[in-house]
């Protein structure tokens, strides 16, 4: 993630307590997706990774914050995602991110999944310290107008 | 038809509305809703329609896990329809199966499956040996 600039959008940082926090984390992704031309499907893909890394804080950490940043880099378009909380940390990341490993008695898909919908994803979580996701998605092609992107959209 | 919140009776088949947003502390009160509507319009087939999710995350796998549990030892039977293409395509990439739940296209082919399975129950009840009297059970 070497030359990337904001892609003249400022930063935004959504504190998260609580699910109904964390919907609106995953619905403020999808409305900077939509903007940003992504398609529908990137748009869902985002917006559900962000869904289980915000719930994941809430569960496991109590609160957090979600912070959106829309990048450029060249002719590319994207958004970085970096959700980070002070709560109890991961003792084996290697292990969370395994499908169907869960503490909680979840399904264990979050961290794997939200990997798997995003092109780049990095976990830092020390025990007591607390958890840092990084996670970023480019617009794969040619940007999707707004309004023909989802007769469903977000406010 | 009978409803009350989430809940809709329509014949042998309880419609279920999802909520766009599941937060975890309406799921209990969600699935309680539907376990009391199953015993008292003796549903059973209930039918979790999606079509107003759009950002359907492992939290909402998970209730069509427990609910699907549930529902079956009450001896009924949970399906699913109205998930959006977009829906399908993000559940598959994050990894979300739900062996044991049907899906169903419609409305129209649920109400012919839940027809389907009234009329085994009905036959089943027909050649129960005699001294089982449950003829006027009401
Ligand atoms: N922010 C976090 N703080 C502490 N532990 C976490 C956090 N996020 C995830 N975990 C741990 O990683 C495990 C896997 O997370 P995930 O893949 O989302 O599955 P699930 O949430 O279903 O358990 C969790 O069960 C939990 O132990
Ligand atoms: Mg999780």
């Amino acid at each position: 993630m070497a030359e990337q600039i904001s892609a003249g959008l400022p930063p935004v940082s959504i504190r998260v307590s609580d699910d109904a926090h964390a919907v609106l984390a995953a619905q403020h992704g999808r409305a900077l997706a939509a903007r940003l031309g992504f398609s529908v499907v990137e748009q869902t893909a985002c917006s559900t990774a962000i869904l289980e890394i915000a719930r994941n804080i809430v569960k496991y950490a109590g609160a957090g914050e979600v912070t959106f940043q829309a990048v450029e880099d060249g002719e590319q378009v994207g958004i970085v995602v970096v959700a980070c909380d002070n709560g109890p940390g991961i003792a084996d990341v290697n292990l969370a991110l395994q499908d169907g490993y869960s503490t909680g008695g979840g399904l264990g898909l979050g961290l794997p999944g939200a990997r798997r919908l995003m092109d780049s994803f990095q976990i830092v979580s020390r025990p007591g310290q607390g958890t840092t996701v990084v996670m970023q998605k480019w617009r794969s092609a040619a940007p999707v107008r707004e309004h023909a992107s989802s007769s469903r959209g977000r406010p | 038809m009978d409803s009350s919140g989430s809940t809709q009776k329509l014949e042998n088949l309880l419609l279920v509305a999802v909520p766009r947003d599941l937060m975890d502390d309406e799921v209990i009160e969600l699935r309680r809703e539907i376990l009391q509507a199953i015993r008292r319009h003796g549903s059973q087939v209930v039918l979790l329609d999606f079509s107003r999710v759009d950002i359907c995350d492992s939290f909402f796998g998970r209730f069509i896990y427990t609910t699907s549990k549930m529902v079956e030892l009450m001896g009924a039977k949970v399906i699913i329809s109205g998930l959006q293409d977009v829906v399908i395509e993000t559940m598959v990439e994050l990894g979300m199966t739900l062996p044991d739940v049907d899906a169903v296209l419609d409305l129209d082919d649920a109400l012919a499956l839940s027809r389907s399975l009234s009329r085994q129950y009905n036959h089943l009840n027909e050649t129960a040996p005699p001294d089982g009297d449950i003829a006027d059970e009401e």
